[in-house]
């Protein structure tokens, strides 16, 4: 379990990690946090080239909450995000970081890390899909944005291409919207093995699911019915939610028993987001 | 005011503690090489060959071996009487020779400059393997392709033990339950991985580092396969990160390293990573068995029936088929059957080889034995205490003997009070209001559910134990013995015996245990004996030295100027049984299936206790462990044998925050069986776990309860069980 060789260099700045990926070529990557990337090198799944360290990179840690906008820099720690304690608008975040892994995991893993990493069951991606993110993307060209919906392609897949930076994202959420998040893991810290981030405001519903397909997805026959019925529909909406899903399953884990979980955490979090409203 | 029974603060800690202990993966020798095993990912084949070229040619890369560089030797069995004639033809080979028969298994060692360059190499040596059908499980072995040509067989030795008319028991029964039950593999999982560090000193000696728990044995192994006179070798035990049974029964890399040391007179180092020792150290555990229980209306347990295997893997390792001889032993437990029969089979599979995992056997045949009674008691509406409570043997009947033939040994409870512990651990868990507080759970519809189990263990095996008691100059005594540390604190337990049989405070007792040098024999640390056995070996030896010393006082300047030695052995023909039981209060989470511990309690004979701390430490981190097998721990094998559980992310071993905290209640009948009257026990916390952890879930569960017949209970089975 030692790493495979690897040239490395780190990064004072996105200009310069952007030439330094580019002077990688296809099969550089850059390291952030570690927490998801440095395990993989030591099991040596991945076998990148050049490791171009950006953990260092000033000005992009920021959290600036702007009207219906909530923007985080590409480098906001899983422990700074926890820590967070917004009204129920942006609940769910906070509430998603701190089912990351342990203290010790989120003192160093990065929101762009977990987006760009893109574990089926991670948490972040999940709430990114349900508040509508738009991702910010640096390339040497520019500066693109990618909307969540079109940001995750598969297991470990994103929009991203080589070269490419994620450098922060915005969150969206109405102003009398209520967010919450509930996760299931054999113990605390493991990862999930499935996730639910919910979103409520008048004409607004969100449930976005994570651990159950390749990617993160919404559930719009739950939402639609979530918008028409509110706090009445819980159970009817969950009970949708959880059939109306592509569940795959595995041996620890079968399609019938993670269904049950969609039911099952996507009441939870409704019953959440909706308390005392 | 005696040491004994007393919270001596450990000797062993200050390092520990300070950063400054020397882990084999801390020590450096000069010019030293690093070793890195090439493995099988193979489950069964024929290994056409094995190409070295590239990796030979790989930077830094001074060597690679395979097995024809070494001797077509196995490594033998240690325990004398776990050794059949069958046995020794399915033993393990240093390399791979001919065939690889489970993933994992060592086919070659690459040697380079640094650890790095090691593993890039041994990425390049190519394995041609003719793939031939696995062997996957025990129920496939008997028809499956056999593993071991000469053997001819999967089915290594099958074992019986048989007491009074079963059939008449079982015919006169007023209910019989009938049920296969099935114990997952699981493994001790030490914190730190296997480590071997080996170099030729200046006088030619070999020194091997990273030596445990049975090095006497080891060393003379060595010897013979290097073909040196004993003497040349010193095995050395630095600090060690747990056991669990699974570090320091002598593995393939114990020959590997040393040999490559020689051969390239330079030091070699290897440290297991964590991946490596899931698949190629020791597993356990893994048995299914086939029981009929027979009660009466009354309650009262008549016969038992059961016909088990357990699955060895791929190679029959250095404790022989110990498994099964000793789960037929503890079968019965603490109960006085009017009859039973009982048939045990060592099993090979290509899977990672078995061997004995902290309270091997007892903890087996605690699970299912445990969950008939509790059946028994469902069918027959009694509460599974009072069940328990009809049954266990009365302190008025010990000693108890079952005379199972002329072919095994009696099963003899020496002593002890087995209803007087199982009310005490009632008593601990405050029985009476948990049933209250378990009502009024019920009423807000919580699922709640309390389980007990009750066993006995065997324990203080022998033949015996030598120890030496050499007074110093300094005032100080040094005793030496040979078992070992494995980091339980075994250093404190026997420096407070020492030191009350000698009449001298603790701080004047030096226990050296650590070489193949200073304690020239000795059996090790295993089956809960190093207190039993080196505790009484110091006690006749502090007896000898005084006979020497003559009257009065000990002067140990006088004694060490004078070059007077005390000597002792210790013999012990037959194991002790000592007693426990176990309480546990689980809550289910109805949607998720997943199961919470709100209490644990352990109880336990111990017949006398040295250190009450460390004993609790024991007790309870056992217990620890006995729930984690209940509720996470699994490795399992898919239908090709290979692995699932590789890393920390498959195989769960729950922390501080899954568990809640567990009671101990320890009781002191003496044992009879020697003249300290203790019991071991470093193992029993373990045993009766997951019993009553799996009891309380079938209970809570209901009717459901009664297909709770397997473990890990983790949140998907028992959401499943739940039903809709």
């Amino acid at each position: 379990m030692k790493p495979p060789p690897f040239a490395y260099a780190r990064a004072e700045s996105v200009e310069e990690a952007l030439e330094l990926l580019a002077e990688g070529g296809e099969d550089a990557k850059a390291l952030a946090g570690g927490q998801s990337l440095v395990p993989a090198l030591s099991f040596r799944l991945v076998r990148p080239t050049h490791l171009v360290d950006v953990d260092r990179v000033r000005g992009l840690d920021g959290v600036g909450a702007d009207g219906d906008r909530l923007t985080l820099g590409a480098l906001v720690r899983h422990a700074t995000l926890a820590r967070l304690q917004p009204d129920i608008r942006w609940r769910a975040l906070p509430a998603a970081a701190r089912e990351i892994g342990h203290d010790a995991i989120r003192v160093r893993g990065t929101l762009a890390g977990s987006l760009a990493h893109a574990d089926p069951a991670a948490e972040l991606p999940v709430v990114a899909l349900a508040l509508d993110a738009e991702l910010v993307v640096a390339a040497r060209e520019g500066r693109r944005t990618v909307p969540a919906a079109d940001f995750f392609l598969g297991p470990f897949t994103t929009a991203l291409a080589p070269g490419e930076l994620l450098v922060g994202a915005t969150f969206s959420a109405p102003a009398d919207g209520r967010t919450a998040f509930a996760e299931f893991a054999p113990r605390a810290g493991d990862f999930a093995v499935a996730c639910v981030c919910v979103g409520i405001g008048a004409g607004w519903a969100r449930i976005s699911v994570g651990g159950v397909g390749a990617t993160p997805v919404r559930a719009p026959e739950a939402e639609a019915l979530l918008a028409a019925g509110g706090a009445e529909a819980i159970d009817e909406v969950a009970t949708t939610a959880a059939r109306e899903l592509e569940v795959y399953g595995d041996r620890t884990a079968d399609e019938r028993y993670r269904r049950g979980l969609v039911r099952t955490l996507t009441r939870r979090a409704l019953a959440e987001a909706l308390e005392a409203a | 005011m005696t040491l004994v029974g007393t919270d001596v603060r450990r000797s062993e800690d200050r390092p520990l503690l300070t950063g400054r202990a020397s882990f084999v993966g801390d020590l450096r020798r000069e010019g030293q090489l690093w070793g890195r095993v090439v493995r099988s990912h193979s489950a069964h084949g024929v290994l056409n060959g094995i190409d070295v070229a590239a990796a030979r040619a790989s930077p830094g890369v001074v060597e690679v071996i395979t097995a024809a560089d070494v001797p077509d030797a196995r490594i033998p069995i240690r325990l004398p009487f776990a050794e059949t004639p069958q046995s020794t033809l399915a033993l393990q080979p240093l390399l791979a020779r001919d065939r690889v028969r489970f993933v994992g298994e060592a086919v070659a060692v690459v040697v380079a400059e640094d650890p790095y360059l090691a593993e890039d190499a041994a990425e390049l040596v190519v394995l041609d393997v003719h793939e031939l059908e696995p062997v996957a499980d025990t129920r496939a072995a008997a028809a499956a392709a056999t593993l071991h040509e000469e053997l001819g067989v999967n089915v290594v030795n099958t074992f019986a033990l048989a007491y009074g008319d079963t059939a008449a028991a079982f015919a006169a029964a007023d209910v019989v339950v009938r049920e296969t039950l099935r114990m997952p593999r699981d493994a001790g999982t030490p914190l730190e991985t296997r480590g071997v560090l080996a170099e030729v000193d200046d006088t030619g000696r070999l020194v091997v580092w990273g030596a445990a728990k049975v090095k006497h044995f080891n060393r003379d192994v060595l010897a013979r396969l290097l073909d040196l006179p004993p003497e040349r070798i010193l095995l050395v035990e630095g600090h060690v990160g747990g056991g669990f049974g699974v570090r320091g029964e002598f593995y393939p890399e114990d020959f590997l390293i040393p040999f490559l040391a020689v051969r390239l007179g330079r030091p070699v180092k290897w440290i297991e990573d964590r991946r490596e020792h899931f698949v190629a150290a020791n597993h356990s555990r893994e048995q299914e068995h086939e029981l009929e229980l027979a009660v009466a209306a009354d309650g009262r347990l008549l016969a038992l029936r059961d016909r088990f295997s357990v699955d060895l893997g791929a190679y029959v390792r250095t404790q022989g088929v110990l498994l099964p001889l000793i789960t037929l032993q503890q079968l019965v437990g603490p109960y006085a059957w009017d009859a039973f029969e009982l048939e045990g089979s060592a099993v090979l599979t290509n899977k990672t080889p078995a061997g004995t995992f902290r309270a091997p056997g007892v903890t087996e045949a605690t699970f299912v034995r445990e969950r008939m009674v509790d059946r028994a008691a469902a069918e027959l509406g009694l509460d599974p205490v009072e069940l328990r409570r009809r049954n266990l043997i009365p302190a008025g009947s010990m000693p108890f003997r079952f005379d199972v033939g002329e072919h095994a040994p009696p099963i003899v409870y020496d002593g002890g009070d087995f209803p007087a512990v199982f009310a005490a651990l009632l008593e601990r868990a405050g029985y009476e209001a948990l049933r209250e507080d378990q009502r009024r759970a019920a009423a807000d519809g919580r699922r709640v559910g309390v389980g007990v189990s009750a066993f006995t263990e065997m324990g203080g095996i022998g033949p015996w134990e030598h120890a030496r008691i050499v007074p110093l100059a300094d005032g100080r005594f040094c005793v030496q013995c040979g078992i070992a540390s494995l980091g339980q604190g075994v250093q404190t337990v026997l420096a407070q015996i020492a030191g009350d049989q000698l009449g001298v405070p603790f701080d004047a007792i030096e226990i050296d245990h650590t070489d193949t040098d200073t304690v020239p024999m000795g059996f090790g640390a295993f089956a809960s004996r190093s207190t039993v056995l080196a505790g009484n070996a110091i006690a006749l030896a502090a007896q000898d030295l005084r006979e020497r010393a003559g009257p009065g006082a000990l002067d140990a300047a006088r004694l060490a100027a004078e070059g007077v030695v005390g000597e002792g052995r210790f013999e012990k023909e037959a194991p002790s049984f000592s007693f426990g039981a176990n309480l546990s209060v689980v809550e289910l989470d109805p949607d998720t299936g997943a199961v919470r511990v709100l209490k644990h309690v352990v109880a336990f004979d111990v017949g006398r206790t040295v250190n009450p701390t460390l004993l609790r430490g024991q007790l309870a981190g056992g217990a620890a462990q006995g729930i984690a097998a209940a509720l996470w721990e699994e490795l399992p094998y898919d239908e090709g044998a290979q692995p699932l559980a590789t890393s920390f992310v498959e195989y769960l071993l729950p922390t501080v925050v899954d568990l809640p905290p567990i009671d101990v209640v320890v009781l002191e009948f003496p044992s009879a069986g020697n003249p300290l009257g203790l019991k071991g026990g470093g193992e029993a916390g373990v045993a009766g776990a997951p019993a009553a952890v799996a009891n309380a879930v079938a209970e809570a569960l209901g009717e459901a309860g009664a297909r709770v017949v397997e473990l890990p209970l983790a949140p998907a089975r028992v959401r499943a069980l739940l039903g809709d």
